[in-house]
């Protein structure tokens, strides 16, 4: 009985510790001013980690970023444990308003590639929207299917199981190659959906960009997608994506930026910024499965407002020009009205 | 010198020493005190966490949804049936290879091997369970799974085993089955350690008893040596289990994770440990998110309970054979 008693008690005050430690936990984590503190994205991470040194040169703000995912990146800036968060995906509406006074700004942009395993296939294979959708749902499953075979001309496609390989990890790379599938294929839309993380009906998951590179290492006939820097970085064979021009487009630089010609000369609000699927005017050379990614910031920032508003900009502008070399193309002029107006927007607040 | 040395023991220590003692005493139990209380605290805390971050999710989709078989970060579907199915199944596989396994080695250390032997095997198996499980997996992703695909699978589906749906279909290098080898390799450390444990501290008159009264080598260990270790074997095993309940990084590699209830054992699925894992850090939405603590909050309820069942079974065995 006595015991019971005790450990009852015990109990009791873990939980009453434990409310307690709940209401304290917000006051943590926030440093001095003249350094910020981030955190989101992994995706943009290679360009942020050249911005971090190149930022302290340049404006005496240390900056600590850590890549845990688009998903914490507004879980924690919505908490504020966090100055800035980032993310591949624009909030929703729903987390926008959750995030009560948050401004999401373009700072990034990078081509999706789609590399694969296909031993004894040396000649890029060519695929295009509809095709990928296919294979995706699960419609394709070989890759002498005929409708591969037709945008190959000339290449012997073996008989070989594809192995749709995804990431398993909440992803800006999903975000991104779903929001693209999802534009091409209405199927595609209403069975699986636009998400950082989605049910793909075939194929098997890994995690990180690491992972499914792995995957597809190890697996003849495999499929994946992870962004062109990584693709390039590890020398893999990666698909040429047929375009609305019919030209058949790499994710390099040039590539991603004439995919932008159809943006508005005025870019006014973030929906617009929607550049998968270039229409044919854009160009043969237009690639059309890219992304930005974006910087979410409190609108109320308290006494780390004017370090914000100086390294957004610096990052939106100078921060620009360290892109390239890591297959990030620099933010196109149109979006320049609307940044400058969102990042005023980051005050001290009440 | 000597003086110090041959102390009469039985004479009166001097006030301080004595006190010195009691300090030392008083230190020494409040320290013990400390330690047991903070593990019961923590205990208690971490489980209140779970469940107030779950929270959200317990009243969204109430107890319905433990047997749910949907998740789905888009339409924000979320059910725990797919995970608990991959769970179980993986670790009931270990579980069903391990065990005979386990208690082989332990027989060949304790039995059958000269000592010369014995030793350095014993020592190799128990390093098997230093590799760090995210190793582990990555061996699974690189090297183990393709085994599996290429020559492990085929040649079960070869065999009169291949009727069985469970082992139909395509083979592929990570699923549920090549999760479940995994798992298999991480708890037979844990669980053939234990058994030879036991199997050592069999009193040797026992044994020498049953063969004098004629029993062979074989019936002597089935019928002494088994029946005097069948608690611990028990608890061995249901330890085994609960590490691979709880297992998240090498199962989040080889498994495949697809959110689907597989009809065969070689193609994808997810896990509970897995899931965690890999959507936790990336979740978008406060529905998903408290909906992976809700997973979290299964897998301890499931993990304590496995812990609970192997301590009353052993209570119940000792029991019984005091009775005999």
């Amino acid at each position: 009985m006595k015991r019971i008693l005790a450990v009852s008690l015990v109990v009791l005050a873990a939980v009453a510790l434990a409310a307690f430690a709940g209401r304290t936990q917000s006051a943590s984590a926030k440093p001095t001013a003249g350094s910020l503190v981030g955190t989101g994205a992994t995706f943009p991470f290679p360009l942020i980690s050249k911005w971090i040194p190149a930022a302290d040169n340049a404006l005496g703000i240390k900056i600590t970023y850590s890549a845990t995912g688009s998903g914490a990146g507004i879980a924690q800036i919505t908490a504020r444990t966090v100055d800035f968060g980032a993310s591949d995906a624009p909030l929703s509406p729903d987390q926008l308003a959750a995030c009560k006074g948050c401004v999401v700004i373009p700072w990034a942009l990078a081509g999706m590639s789609v590399p694969y395993n296909l031993p004894g296939v040396s000649k890029r294979v060519i695929l295009n929207g509809p095709v990928l959708a296919n294979i995706f749902l699960g419609n394709i499953t070989n890759w002498n299917a005929a409708a591969i075979r037709a945008l190959n001309p000339g290449v012997n496609l073996p008989d070989t199981k594809i192995t749709v390989v995804y990431r398993s990890d909440g992803s800006g790379s999903t975000y991104a190659f779903t929001n693209y599938l999802a534009t091409i294929s209405p199927q595609f839309k209403s069975k699986v959906g636009v998400n950082t993380s989605v049910n793909f009906p075939t194929g098997t998951g890994a995690r990180g960009s690491a992972g499914v590179a792995g995957v597809v290492k190890s697996t003849e006939g495999a499929l994946t997608y992870v962004d062109a820097a990584y693709s390039i970085a590890n020398k893999f064979q990666f698909a040429l994506i047929k375009n609305r021009a019919g030209g058949n487009a790499t994710p390099g630089v040039r590539g991603v930026q004439a995919a932008l010609c159809d943006l508005p000369a005025k870019v006014t609000a973030l929906p617009q910024l929607k550049i998968v699927d270039p229409p044919a005017k854009c160009g043969k050379r237009a690639y059309p499965i890219s992304t930005f990614t974006y910087v979410v910031v409190p609108t109320s920032s308290g006494d780390k407002a004017a370090d914000l508003r100086k390294f957004v900009y610096w990052a939106v502008t100078a921060g620009q020009k360290f892109g390239p070399p890591l297959f990030f193309v620099p933010l196109p002029k149109s979006v320049n009205g609307f940044n400058y107006r969102e990042i005023k927007k980051i005050q001290a607040g009440s | 010198m000597t003086s110090t040395a041959y102390e009469n023991p039985a004479a009166p220590e001097s006030d301080l020493r004595r006190r010195g003692i009691r300090l030392g005493d008083l230190l020494f139990r409040g320290i013990a005190v400390a330690a047991a209380l903070a593990a019961t605290v923590l205990l208690g805390w971490i489980a209140f966490k779970v469940f107030d971050l779950a929270w959200p999710a317990i009243q969204d989709f109430g107890l319905s949804f433990v047997w749910t078989d949907a998740w789905d970060p888009v339409t924000n579907e979320f059910g725990a049936l797919i995970f608990i199915y991959g769970t179980v199944v993986t670790s009931m596989i270990a579980l069903l290879i391990a065990t005979p396994l386990s208690i082989a080695i332990a027989l060949f250390l304790t039995e059958i091997a000269p000592r010369k032997l014995a030793a350095p095997i014993a020592t190799m198996v128990e390093l098997l369970a230093a590799i760090p499980s995210v190793v582990l997996g990555l061996w699974g992703i690189i090297v183990f799974g393709p085994w599996v695909r290429d020559h492990l699978e085929p040649w079960i589906q070869d065999t009169p085993l291949g009727w069985l749906p469970q082992f139909s279909g395509e083979p592929s290098a990570s699923g549920i089955f090549t999760a479940a080898l995994v798992l298999t390799i991480m708890i037979i450390p844990i669980t053939s350690a234990i058994c030879r444990e036991l199997f050592i501290r069999v009193p040797k008159d026992l044994t020498d008893g049953a063969l004098a009264l004629g029993s062979t080598r074989w019936e002597s260990i089935r019928g002494v040596m088994f029946a005097y270790a069948a608690p611990g074997i028990v608890a061995a095993v249901l330890l085994g289990l609960g590490r691979a309940f709880g297992e998240a990084i090498a199962v989040n590699q080889t498994i495949g994770n697809r959110n689907a209830i597989p009809s065969s054992w070689f193609e994808p699925g997810d896990s509970l440990g897995s899931k965690i894992a890999s959507e936790y850090v990336g979740a978008t939405s406060l529905e998903q998110a408290s909906s992976i603590l809700y997973l979290a909050a299964i897998l301890m309820v499931i993990s304590l309970a496995t812990n609970l069942v192997a301590q009353f079974i052993v209570v119940r065995f000792e029991r019984a054979r005091r009775a005999v």
